[in-house]
């Protein structure tokens, strides 16, 4: 809310800067987001006379000005046509302009200039600021206009506006009045009311015009009253100021006049021609499915029947709380007005400027909700702005069509209740005192207080809005810290879920990956891009109603789109490696069009690519993370779409799959930009890994004290054998004694054969008890030899 | 006999001294003191000596022996010395070659923050959960005293999926799901993602918002105070004051902005406080009994208080990341910062 100063200073006396009075708003609840002084909008811009005007020597199109600011004469090269005698606006030597840029002295072909001459945009303004200054044009004034002021302020731009920041909890505080009133709270001074002070000049609106609300739950009050004789003209330079501070365009008397009251005690208010409502009647009703009407703004709005529409007996002259029709506008020969001020129901004006994408201030304050208390008070004030300026002969008597509201609501507390909730004492006389300012009365009722809150502050409705009311004015420096002072224990902690995202994370992090985080929505494009099946559920993706744009509008399936997408972003940042990993959710419908809320799976994805990184880099980082929850992957052959067919792998735990590791397919690398590089990614679910298992701490176990024997055997075996299935093989056989076995070499050569590799395995063996003996391990090597020859078709080399 | 003694001590003394390593040394030993060694052979020879006089000449034999001996040992440790001298030396490496292995890696900015968070939070008793980002009206807004076509909705840009699903614009959804799920003594907090339909230079449409929630009897806004207190001290320094200024949200009344003395200039005006000292961090309040009424708690019988602010801010503010949108770039210059 834009509030000059000067505007609340005709209610309030305020005696300090504005600084000041912005940090004691900010201490009662009203942020001030900026302090705009109009008149250093740009500075060191003076009002001039031009006293002499010569051609320029060496340029046809400049001419070399004396112009006069206050002062001193100064020289002032320009390509204005000025012919000299002007009192113009012109920057000085330091000057700086609205758009930051600076004016200094220098030379112009050679003749030296000490100044620009300034237009509206120089300033800060546009041609809707200043009366009667053309687009593009100097800024010109009167002569006689003292020379060497601001020019701003010879504007009439020499005001305070504090851009103020009203909570939805109050909306009657988007008007000056009633911020004037808390101003008056916060400098501890009395706050003066607009006044309404005018005489009628006859004649009864009652006669002339009938009013019927057909919907009175989206129209409890609707006030008219009548003016006659009008005459139209323009407002006086002080409400055309006050308006254009508000950022408000002047337009007309009238018009501003409702324009000025909607400012000033925020209840919007519209004006009718009085000649174009047919039928002497206005009905408030709902609108008929579509109906039409041309809006003030000169745009066509197709209406339905939520919709609410102020009609005279034929159409609709105005669409409720929003804007009135261009049918019946006031016009510069209008003669006669009526103004309304009405209550329209906050909702529906909200969903239907939504829905017509028709906005204007009159429905931002609907929105937000108007009081009961405002209508008359408006209308009044209109009238007594016509009174005063002239504008016309106003007619006896107004309409008033409205439901039983009530007028105050009284509320029960006692300083207990104050004390519980604020943690601080709350001294009694401090606290009637608050709320008396605040125009709260309070009183005394067998021990306990009586508030009695009037229809302007909806949002007081319990004892913890009076403790708000009070500790806001009281202070909130008068809390002291407590911490669960009479509080029960609780114990904290992470639950399992996070307990296992941070082992993992933990431990990624130890294989020296880093750990990306990536927006959860993406562009549906990422299906072809990974080049997904038709039918991959992966393309079951939840879309948003409203995105920022197609690139970021539907919820992920999949992380790995996004790894890719960082990976690539790294690859053109100068990053010649990288190793990342997120640990983040997948949204995963259960059904499209959505009916219930989808399960977020957390997945965690993993991408690297740079030198020396291959499968076996990606692998071993996955086990990492595994081993970190005590758990082993077995792994088999993978058709992903976007893995490389020869690299890739599903990873199974407990035999099923929780996801894949691989290396990106060559045509998947090439749509993210990554053909340059070899990218290995891997995406797992780690839904599985939640148990409390998984979080065992270690558990000591006995080991030998025996030596511990070791055997190496080399196999040969056909190409396409897993050496994981001869792993398998020889765990599955039960081997006595056999506490280890691993793969330490694989080996190919024309002697071994087209097709075929060595493979050489080492087995530990060792017992609890005794010394193995050669003989023991030699027959437990046959029995190896003999499984993995019947298993794996394996020869000894 | 004892010149040829002499002779022999003679020569095998210089023979020793002029060994340059351990083979040379070796072939003295057996030259000398092996089976058929010059020493060996002297006592084969004793035979032929005078009967009278082999025991002062087989002393004399046994002194040469440990004469050969003793240098040959010394000489020995020396060369074996010397030759470990030397496999050091050209044994040695540039020492500032680089490290082998892998560096570790490094936890996002918000990770951080976040895991400093719950501990801190830990600490005072409250329990750590996440809940669902898709999230429905009902707990984001309805049971937050946001009706729909409420204007306070305006504070916040939602992302909708439709009419009854969105994605939440604060963890505060949470706080309904958590009343309605669970009896006081409260104490949560609650991290986790959250979306808003902004995307300027200083909005992300995503960012992390921390959540908390202590509902029990006798909560005050002292409790409130102290415990962000408590929080602000920890996250930034011991120093930090806490300022609590009237707002308005929702599902919280009275409501409170909360500022602290800025962490850069501890209070004394600097770029990142804009010369106020204070640093306006989040957003808090005693739980509206509305909410209590909406969620099944007894509002007569509990009161509690709740906040909730962006990770991301004070990641910002403690590491002094300039752009919000670096930490969803994730470019790997940025992230190794964070070790």
């Amino acid at each position: 809310m834009f509030t000059p100063v000067s505007w609340l200073k005709d209610y309030v006396d305020i005696d300090v800067t504005p600084e000041v009075l912005a940090a004691k708003l900010v201490a009662i609840g009203f942020e001030v987001e900026e302090i705009v002084y109009q008149n250093k909008k740009a500075s060191n811009v003076v009002v001039g006379k031009i006293v002499d005007v010569q051609r320029h020597p060496n340029a046809d199109r400049l001419r070399v000005t004396q112009i006069d600011v206050g002062e001193k004469t100064i020289q002032v090269v320009t390509n204005v046509p000025v012919v000299g005698g002007e009192t113009i606006a012109v920057a000085l030597d330091g000057a700086v302009l609205a758009d930051g840029s600076t004016i200094n002295e220098g030379e112009l072909r050679g003749v030296r200039s000490e100044g620009m001459l300034c237009g509206l945009e120089e300033v800060g303004l546009t041609e809707d600021d200043v009366d009667g200054q053309k687009k593009g044009d100097i800024l010109r004034f009167e002569n006689g206009t003292a020379l060497g002021i601001n020019a701003l302020d010879a504007l009439g731009y020499n005001d305070v506006v504090l851009d103020i920041a009203v909570t939805a909890n109050r909306p009657d505080c988007n008007s000056i009045y009633k911020l004037a009133k808390e101003v008056a709270v916060a400098l501890g001074k009395e706050c003066r009311e607009p006044s309404v002070n005018y005489k009628t000049s006859g004649g009864n609106i009652s006669d002339t015009l009938t009013v019927t609300v057909q919907n009175q739950l989206l129209c409890p009050r609707y006030m008219a009253a009548g003016v006659k004789n009008v005459r139209i003209f323009p407002s006086s330079p002080k409400i055309k100021a006050r308006l254009r501070a508000v950022g408000i365009r002047p337009i007309n008397n009238i018009v501003d006049i409702t324009n000025y009251v909607l400012t000033e005690i925020g209840q919007p208010m519209h004006s009718f021609d009085r000649r174009e409502l047919v039928g002497n009647e206005i009905v408030v009703r709902n609108a008929r499915d579509g109906e039409n009407i041309f809006s003030l703004d000169g745009k066509e709005n197709k209406l339905d029947k939520s919709m609410l529409v102020i009609c005279d007996s034929d159409r609709p002259v105005a669409i409720a709380g929003i804007m009135g029709g261009l049918n019946s506008g006031i016009k510069e020969d209008t003669a006669e007005v009526v103004f309304e001020s009405a209550k329209f129901a906050r909702d529906n004006i909200r969903r239907t400027s939504r829905t017509l994408g028709l906005r204007s201030d009159s429905s931002s304050r609907f929105e937000k909700g108007i009081d009961f208390a405002s209508q008359e008070y408006a209308l009044k004030r209109a009238l007594t702005l016509v009174y005063e300026s002239g504008s016309g002969d106003i007619v006896d008597g107004v309409i008033d069509v409205k439901i039983d509201f009530a007028k105050e609501r009284k509320i029960r507390f006692t300083l207990k209740q104050l004390r519980d909730i604020l943690g601080c004492g709350v001294p009694k006389d401090e606290l009637i005192s608050i709320l008396t300012k605040l125009g709260i009365a309070v009183s005394e009722e067998d021990g306990a207080l009586v508030a009695i809150v009037k229809e302007d502050r909806e949002d007081i409705v319990g004892v913890n809005d009076i403790a708000e009311e009070f500790i806001r004015v009281y202070g909130y420096r008068h809390i002291r810290p407590t911490l669960f002072k009479y509080a029960s224990l609780t114990s904290g902690g992470m639950n399992e879920r996070m307990k296992v995202n941070d082992i993992l994370k933990r431990r990624l992090c130890a294989c020296g990956l880093h750990e990306s985080v990536t927006y959860s929505f993406t562009s549906p494009d990422f299906a072809d891009k990974l080049r997904l099946s038709a039918d991959d559920k992966a393309r079951n993706t939840i879309r948003l109603v409203n995105p920022l744009g197609e690139a970021l509008s539907v919820m992920r399936t999949t992380l790995t789109h996004s790894m890719l997408e960082t990976l690539a972003y790294n690859l053109t940042h100068f990053n010649k490696e990288a190793a990342l990993f997120e640990l983040a959710r997948a949204y995963l419908p259960k059904s499209l069009p959505l009916e219930e809320l989808p399960f977020e799976e957390e997945r965690l994805c993993i991408g690297m690519y740079g030198d020396g990184v291959d499968f076996f880099s990606l692998k071993s980082a996955v086990e990492e993370g595994l081993d970190a929850l005590r758990l082993t992957a077995e792994y088999k052959r993978s058709d992903r779409p976007y893995l490389h067919s020869g690299r890739a792998a599903e990873v199974l735990i407990d035999g099923k799959s929780v996801g894949f590791i691989g290396e990106l397919h060559p045509s998947a690398a090439q749509t993210y930009g990554l053909e340059n590089v070899r990218v290995y990614v891997a995406e797992l679910s780690v839904e599985s890994m939640y148990s409390v298992k998984n979080l065992a701490k270690p558990k000591f176990a006995a080991f030998s004290k025996f030596p511990t024997i070791e055997r190496d055997l080399a196999v040969v075996v056909d190409e396409e054998v897993p050496v994981g299935d001869m792993l398998a093989a020889v765990k599955k056989a039960k081997i006595a004694h056999l506490t280890d076995v691993r793969i330490f070499d694989t080996y190919r050569s024309d002697q071994i054969g087209k097709g075929k590799k060595s493979v050489g395995i080492g087995f530990s063996f060792s017992s609890a008890e005794r010394t193995l003996t050669d003989d023991e391990i030699a027959q437990q090597m046959t029995r190896i030899l003999a499984v993995l020859k019947r298993k794996t078709g394996a020869k000894i080399r | 006999m004892k010149d040829k003694l002499d002779g022999i001590k003679c020569a095998a003394l210089d023979i020793i001294e002029r060994a340059e390593n351990t083979s040379q040394l070796n072939d003295a030993r057996v030259k000398y003191l092996g089976k058929s060694g010059e020493i060996s052979l002297l006592m084969r020879d004793m035979a032929t000596v005078p009967k009278e006089e082999r025991p002062a000449m087989g002393k004399l034999v046994n002194e040469l022996r440990a004469a050969v001996e003793n240098a040959l040992n010394a000489k020995t440790e020396l060369i074996s010395q010397l030759e470990l001298d030397r496999r050091l030396k050209e044994e040695a490496i540039d020492v500032t070659m680089p490290a082998k292995g892998k560096r570790t890696g490094t936890l996002h900015p918000l990770t951080l923050i976040t895991q400093e968070l719950i501990e801190i939070f830990a600490n005072m008793g409250f329990s750590v959960t996440e809940g669902p980002e898709i999230e429905s009206d009902l707990f984001n807004f309805q049971l937050l005293n946001i009706p729909k076509d409420h204007p306070s909705r305006d504070m916040q840009d939602t992302f909708y999926v439709n009419d009854s699903i969105l994605l939440r614009t604060q963890t505060s959804a949470m706080q309904a799901r958590i009343m309605t799920q669970s009896k006081p003594p409260i104490r949560v907090v609650v991290p986790g993602k959250v979306y808003r339909s902004d995307d300027d230079a200083s909005h992300s449409p995503i960012f992390n918002q921390f959540e908390g929630l202590a509902v029990d009897k006798h909560i005050t806004m002292g409790d409130l105070q102290g415990c962000l207190q408590t929080f602000a001290q920890k996250i930034f320094s011991k120093d930090t004051k806490v300022r609590l200024r009237p707002s308005y949200f929702p599902f919280t009344e009275p409501s409170v902005e909360v500022d602290v003395t800025c962490s850069m200039c501890h209070g004394k005006g600097c770029r990142v406080c804009k010369g106020t000292g204070w640093v306006e961090i989040l957003g808090a309040g005693i739980v509206n009994p509305a909410v209590f009424d909406a969620c099944g708690i007894d509002s007569s019988v509990y009161s509690g208080f709740a906040f909730g602010f962006g990770i991301d801010r004070i990641a910002m503010i403690k590491y002094g990341i300039p752009n919000i949108k670096m930490l969803y770039e994730n470019d790997m210059r940025f992230l190794k910062q964070f070790n």
